[in-house]
């Protein structure tokens, strides 16, 4: 992204801008350099040996690329993983879109208590995800939560809570993720709905349009930039789902729920494999980093039209 | 037609609110239950409230847990908010050398899954013994809050006309004294918005509390799932303590609901 900086002009280069330019620029360097690159060296250093606080066997002695050879060529617990985030994210995400877009059509007006109405239904986004997570674990507790009971009452469930079958059980943490997170979408989608002339669709209205003609002509291609970006983020932010699952699952029954963070989280700190975990965050690590590429390219491909205003 | 304009959108507007929020009252009700008003299979709406929940956190250590969520909250925004500031503050009036790789760079921070780098920190803090130290959260919880920051401050500072530092500039004015008399205030409801959200997702975070934290250096994140116990789950307790950590979130969130788009987008989203 241009930072737009001006080049010439009083703040051009001199021997005091170079130096409040470190004052601005020093912090953060050293900061990354502590919360960054140290640890991210440390753990390629670790990655390469053999190491883990439980065994005796493998104090630390160096494999070179085996980890990676093991994770990539043999585990199929991290595949598993990867094909239960990327069920997750294809199911939530696109379901999370569509409500969200459509409560922020139905919601772009001006009413009283517009502000309480949208503080309330920003709760299930905002507060802590830990939180979500024990709300809907007291909600589908066994033969005692509200909605077991309810369940139970119209005949299902009766025998067996949601979370021990595979199927309910991943079915309920994408319905609670959706619950969760349609609100950041409507958000979103609200802000743009907001931005968009009226003009437009005052025309569009004298000449008969329809409501769905101005939606597809008018109001979606001005939301197309809002609208990669909600989806890119909602993405990126389902692919490290942990605290909902951590709280209700633990990525159980069995796997059935076992999503990337999930796992990450297991090799490293409850069964404290650190070599091979240390591989494992790596190569995350390394995909986030294309992710991020890809995001940084779209946002500020639409940046300048927005810095020129 | 007006009314029947009122009752269609009324209807729909009182359903959704529904949604939204019949899950977190029940939680609020739970907390002022009796255990045997929480454990029945006859769910109870109206029932003999209490506050004997809310007094027995406090015997679980939830003062501490509290205390050390406000330390870290606090630490972590002034950080993450200076350092994130000064940064944005050069990203948006100079051109800094190989700036594009740097912005991405802290970008990458906060795009990646947490528990990626939840090791790797867990690894240096461990070698400096810092691993259950207050510290070792607050810098995990600037670091990925600096993204944030930087980059909603950057936008601010860029909608900031520069002809007024300028001129300070020619007045005699130092750099540091127009960035803080002039870039600063006018950007002050701005930097108070960053700062709430900084906080508030401190204030949620659980990985990095979770692996980094311990004993009495817990969040309150970290201490409200340890509320589920082998002999079963406090569920009054557990109420309680969510309540409490939720209720600085609705407030916050009431007063700066124009800000909550751009603060949740990164700032790549204008309200």
């Amino acid at each position: 992204m241009s930072n737009g900086a001006s080049s010439g002009g009083v703040l051009a280069d001199s021997a005091s801008t170079r130096t409040f330019l470190w004052v601005c620029m020093g912090p953060v360097l050293v900061f990354l350099l502590i919360v960054a690159i140290a640890p991210m060296t440390l753990a390629i250093v670790d990655s390469l040996r053999e190491l883990s606080l439980t065994s005796l066997t493998k104090r630390g002695q160096f494999i070179g690329l085996d980890n990676y050879r093991d994770l990539i060529a043999t585990d199929s617990k991290f595949y598993a993983a990867i094909a239960h985030t990327a069920i997750f994210m294809a199911v939530v995400v696109p379901v999370e879109f569509v409500l969200g877009l459509m409560i922020a059509l139905w919601l772009n007006r001006e009413f009283a208590g517009r502000r309480l109405v949208l503080t309330i239904i920003m709760i299930p986004t905002m507060i802590a995800p830990v939180v979500v997570g024990m709300i809907w674990r007291f909600f589908l507790m066994p033969s005692f939560g509200v909605l077991t009971v309810y369940l139970n009452r119209i005949g299902l469930f009766e025998d067996t809570s949601v979370f021990s079958g595979p199927v309910t059980a991943f079915g309920a943490l994408m319905i609670i993720d959706i619950w969760e997170w349609t609100p950041f979408i409507m958000l979103i989608m609200l802000a743009g709905l907001s931005a968009v002339p009226r003009a437009p669709i005052e025309a569009a209205t004298l000449d008969g349009a329809s409501r769905w003609q101005i939606l597809r002509h008018i109001e979606l291609p001005m939301l197309v930039p809002l609208i990669i970006i909600a989806l890119m983020l909602r993405a990126i932010d389902a692919s490290k789902i942990f605290d909902t699952i951590h709280v209700l699952t633990g990525g159980g029954p069995g796997n059935a729920t076992e999503v990337i963070a999930t796992f990450a989280y297991r090799t490293n700190f409850l069964t404290w494999n650190l070599g091979y975990g240390a591989a494992v965050c790596l190569v995350l690590a390394f995909a986030s980093l294309v992710m991020a590429a890809l995001f940084y390219k779209i946002v500020s491909g639409k940046a300048p039209t927005q810095e020129a205003a | 037609m007006l009314r029947r304009n009122w009752v269609t959108f009324l209807v729909p507007l009182v359903l959704l609110l529904g949604v939204a929020l019949i899950p977190y009252i029940w939680i609020l009700l739970a907390s002022f239950k009796e255990r045997v008003d929480l454990i029945t299979p006859d769910p109870k709406w109206v029932f003999e409230p209490t506050v004997v929940n809310y007094v027995e956190i406090f015997g679980r250590g939830f003062d501490v847990f509290l205390l050390n969520s406000i330390i870290i909250g606090f630490s972590s925004t002034a950080l993450t908010v200076i350092v994130g500031t000064m940064a944005a503050y050069g990203f948006s009036r100079f051109k800094i050398p190989a700036g594009n790789h740097l912005f991405f760079l802290i970008l990458a921070t906060r795009l990646g899954p947490p528990v990626a780098y939840a090791l790797p920190m867990y690894l240096v803090f461990d070698a400096f013994g810092l691993v259950n130290s207050h510290f070792a959260v607050i810098l995990a919880h600037a670091t990925f809050n600096l993204v944030l920051v930087v980059w909603m401050m950057r936008s601010f500072f860029n909608d900031v006309p520069r002809e007024i530092e300028e001129a300070a500039y020619l007045d005699g004015c130092g750099h540091f004294r127009v960035f803080w008399r002039f870039a600063i205030p006018m950007t002050y409801p701005g930097l108070v918005a960053v700062m709430i959200f900084v906080f508030i997702f401190s204030w949620n975070e659980l990985l990095f509390a979770l692996i980094l934290s311990g004993g009495e250096t817990r969040t309150l994140p970290v201490m409200i799932p340890s509320l589920v116990l082998h002999t079963g789950t406090l569920w009054g307790q557990v109420a309680a303590a969510s309540i409490i950590q939720s209720i600085p979130v609705l407030i916050f969130i009431f007063f700066i609901q124009k800000k909550l788009v751009q603060g949740l987008t990164f700032g790549a989203v204008k309200g």
